[in-house]
């Protein structure tokens, strides 16, 4: 049985896996963090805010300061989350569930 | 500091032991057991009393904070940056009326150091008719700006309730005008702080102490001397109101009934927490300012969800500064209160049985936990990061539960104003915060909403921005423009609220100071939720020698009309500087323009699901511009008609997700990658060691 975690995440509560809940592609034991599972891009955050002049603070964020890190199903090439960190800084685990105490739930009304 | 415990105090009048210091006041958020004689009266309530009288509180409540607002003159208390409350007998809050949800948690404790100090003290005591005044954050508050009256309750001789009233008070007798001093290093820096003290007497305010209170604030006497009136007279009308139920009631009644708003509140939030999985959840948020200074400050936060409780953890926030950007550890709480009063709890009586399914766990010497004698005055600047972490857990928590409408992103959380001072067109001496752009953020994106634009002020939800008229009759300034920015909202499925933008003009004087203290320009922490976007940078821009009024006198029809244009198209004369939004004082001649941006909400979910018939309302409603739509939506339209090809819409997202799946990298090479690189060094100014945040040995703080 699957459960709708975020708003692209499932866990299966069976096989205590991780999956897109877009296209159901299976990112990895529940247990770890799903980003292990997903493909992965830090981007400069120039290409989503376009600098309009040439000056320090060009109405984008500083690169040196900040990237986009983009974390994409590897089967559908859904945007599952991104986190906002300096370059370089580990990747948060954001979600770690008991996953026992998630098994005995009853399923979930909806999806 | 501890109780004397000279004279016997009754079971309903105790809260619990707490060796009294700024780490560990925070412990008085929870509510206190319920004694013998509130339990009985908690069962003496019958049946609809409890219904009638919290509508009837909340009237009541309704009433003073409208007194309060009425007598007051600074502008953060006339715009409602205020709580008026009423508390237990023992200190805990049983409702409010609040512009700001911050107090909730800050206007309680010093309620409850008097009644662990001085209700059994000889010297001091507290009897029918005191009036007590606060503002100081060892004690429970948030910075010294935050000013409280409040008064016992008595009725028949017995002690029932408390009421209290609080708001923002701009001047404090700092080292610098303004009350949150960028140049402070220590507490001594910061002006007035007064502990918890008694005010008045037999339903008067002293004079002697009124004076004295007063003469620390020689910027603004009469302003102070007004606003202090002003808290007394809303925590008296609530008292007399409370007097009123009880002469009705009955004392057991009084006491039921607040009672009951706690009780119910908790039971409540602990029946709502239960519901939602069993975890940790983490996120790690950023800010760029660090006082005058740039640079990163972090907080690392892990929320232990188990059973029916929630304990927030701060292990791995940035070490304490030599800058007032730091506080104590109820501040962090009551900035998490703004987003649980408000958000995952928003229907529940105002009290503090929420409060009772938190824990705290905020390690001294960071930010969030500083020295007794650091500087803190910046306080709520360095809590933008508990206002961006706070609602990312929440999210992650709440999702997969009954309570998933409750989410949002985090609001705009960028604004500190720009205040300008000096002598008016009437050549009166004035001091003011453009409280514009700081009203007039966007709230952050929600599930199934996009989020409000110029929703409002992320630290008091019911700030208003001053009339644009009113301010260029009352200042020596010409708005130019004060309008939503256009790509500013967090993008996404569904998008966050626009902030602000406005153009000061300084007009009718040669030369007026002003400074601003802002962040979210190189780093932001106004973040999205699943795959939305931030929203984009808060930067200033300050344009010296225009030639801004002969363009006006000839109507010179390309005088900008927004930031985008007057940066990219320079129609106005003059020298551009293009700077970080923390400005330190500095003086604007005649004609020179000031431009404040303010921040827009995060976005929510993936920004290529987002419908594209509302990418194209977001594009003719200026929300955003067409490098964004097809750039970043990926939304294919013909420019003139704004119609969307649907076919060519989808090759366009098709194409955009292969490309993700083309640039992505699979963890391991990622990680190999990435644990190479580090922010540049003038980002790690006060960040401690990289990655781990642990104190530089070397930085000696000035109090040391
Ligand atoms: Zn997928």
């Amino acid at each position: 049985m699957k459960r709708r975690i975020t708003e692209n995440l499932d866990i299966d509560t069976g096989s205590l896996t991780w999956h897109c809940h877009r296209c159901g592609g299976a990112l990895g034991p529940a247990s770890a963090n799903y980003k292990q599972g997903c493909l992965i891009d830090a981007r400069d955050p120039r290409e989503v805010w376009r600098p309009l002049i040439e000056e320090e603070y060009n109405f984008s964020y500083d690169p040196e300061w900040m990237r986009l890190v983009e974390y994409y199903c590897p089967g559908c090439g859904t945007l599952i989350e991104l986190d906002v960190l300096p370059p370089g800084h580990p990747i948060p685990h954001d979600i770690e569930l008991d996953l026992a105490q998630l098994a005995k739930k009853p399923a979930a009304e909806e999806e | 500091m501890t109780s004397s415990a000279a004279l016997e105090i009754p079971e309903y009048l105790r809260v619990r032991p707490i060796e009294v210091s700024p780490a560990t006041v925070i412990g008085w958020t929870r509510p206190e057991p319920i004694g013998e004689l509130d339990r009985s009266c908690l069962e003496a309530l019958r049946p609809g009393d409890y219904e009638i009288y919290d509508e009837k509180l909340a009237n009541y409540l309704d009433e003073a904070r409208e007194i309060f607002i009425r007598s007051g003159v600074s502008g953060m208390l006339r715009s409602g940056d205020l709580i008026v409350a009423v508390y237990t007998a023992n200190g805990d809050l049983a409702s409010a009326s609040a512009g700001t949800y911050l107090h909730c948690v800050t206007a309680m404790l010093p309620i409850k150091f008097v009644l662990h100090a001085y209700l059994g003290e000889p010297t001091v005591l507290v009897r029918e008719g005191d009036i007590f005044y606060a503002n100081e954050a060892r004690y429970g508050g948030i910075h010294n700006p935050d000013q409280m009256a409040f008064m016992p309750v008595f009725h028949d001789g017995e002690l029932i309730a408390w009421t209290a009233a609080l708001a923002h008070q701009p001047e404090t007798g700092a080292v610098e005008p303004g009350g949150m001093p960028l140049s402070a290093r220590t507490r001594d820096d910061e002006g007035m702080k007064l502990t918890p003290i008694k005010i008045g007497e037999n339903y008067r305010i002293r004079r002697d102490l009124l004076d004295m209170v007063v003469n620390f604030i020689g910027r603004a006497p009469r302003m102070q001397a007004i606003d202090t009136r002003a808290r007394v007279t809303g925590a008296d009308r609530l008292r007399r109101r409370v007097q009123q139920i009880a002469a009705e009631r009955g004392n057991g009644f009084v006491r039921g009934l607040l009672r009951e708003l706690v009780v119910r509140a908790e039971q409540a939030a602990r029946r709502r927490v239960a519901q939602w999985n069993d975890g940790v959840y983490r996120t790690a948020v950023f800010c760029d300012t660090i006082g005058r200074e740039t640079g990163l400050l972090r907080a690392s936060l892990a929320a232990i969800k188990k059973g029916d409780t929630i304990t927030f953890d701060f292990t791995g926030t940035s070490p304490e500064n030599d800058s007032s950007y730091n506080c104590f550890p109820h501040v962090v709480a009551a900035h998490a209160a703004t987003f649980l009063y408000a958000y995952a709890f928003h229907d529940l009586p105002v009290s503090n049985g929420l409060l009772a399914v938190f824990d705290w766990v905020i390690p001294q010497g960071t930010i969030f936990n500083a020295s007794p004698n650091a500087a803190i005055s910046n306080a709520p600047l360095v809590n933008c990061l508990t206002l961006a972490a706070i609602p990312k857990v929440m999210a992650q928590m709440l999702y997969d539960s009954p309570s998933r409408e409750l989410i949002g992103a985090c609001n705009g959380n960028t604004t500190g104003p720009v205040v300008f001072s000096g002598r008016n067109q009437y050549g009166i001496p004035v001091a003011e915060v453009d409280a514009a752009p700081m009203n007039t953020e966007g709230q952050g994106a929600r599930s199934d909403l996009d989020g409000v634009d110029a929703y409002g002020f992320p630290w008091a939800h019911a700030g208003r921005a001053p009339d644009v008229e009113e301010t260029e009759t009352e200042y020596q300034v010409l708005r130019l423009y004060f309008r939503l920015r256009g790509d500013n909202a967090g993008f996404g499925m569904r998008r966050g609220g626009a902030g602000s933008e406005t153009a000061l003009a300084v007009r009718h004087v040669d030369a007026m100071p002003w400074n601003q203290r802002s962040r979210n320009a190189k780093i932001t922490c106004a973040l999205g939720l699943f795959g939305g976007y931030p929203s984009s940078s808060c930067f200033g821009i300050h344009v010296r020698g225009t030639n801004l009024w002969e363009k006006m006198a000839r109507g010179d029809p390309d005088v900008p009309a927004n930031t985008v244009e007057l940066a990219t198209r320079r129609a106005i004369a003059g020298e551009y500087r293009f700077e970080h939004p923390s400005r330190p004082r500095r003086i604007g001649m005649n004609g020179d323009l000031i431009v404040h941006l303010s921040g827009g909400g995060g976005g929510y979910g993936d920004a290529l699901l987002r419908d594209p018939g509302d990418v194209v309302r977001d594009l003719k409603c200026g929300a955003i511009s067409d490098w964004t739509a097809r750039n970043v939506y990926r939304v294919e339209l013909d420019p003139a008609t704004h119609e969307v090809d649907a076919v060519a819409t989808e090759r366009l997202r098709a194409q955009a997700r292969r490309e993700r799946l083309r640039r992505g990298r699979p963890w391991k090479e990622f990680i190999a990658e990435w644990s190479k690189l580090r922010p540049s060094d003038e980002a790690l100014g006060h960040f401690g060691s990289w990655p781990e945040g642990t104190p530089d040995p070397g930085k000696v703080r000035s109090w040391l």
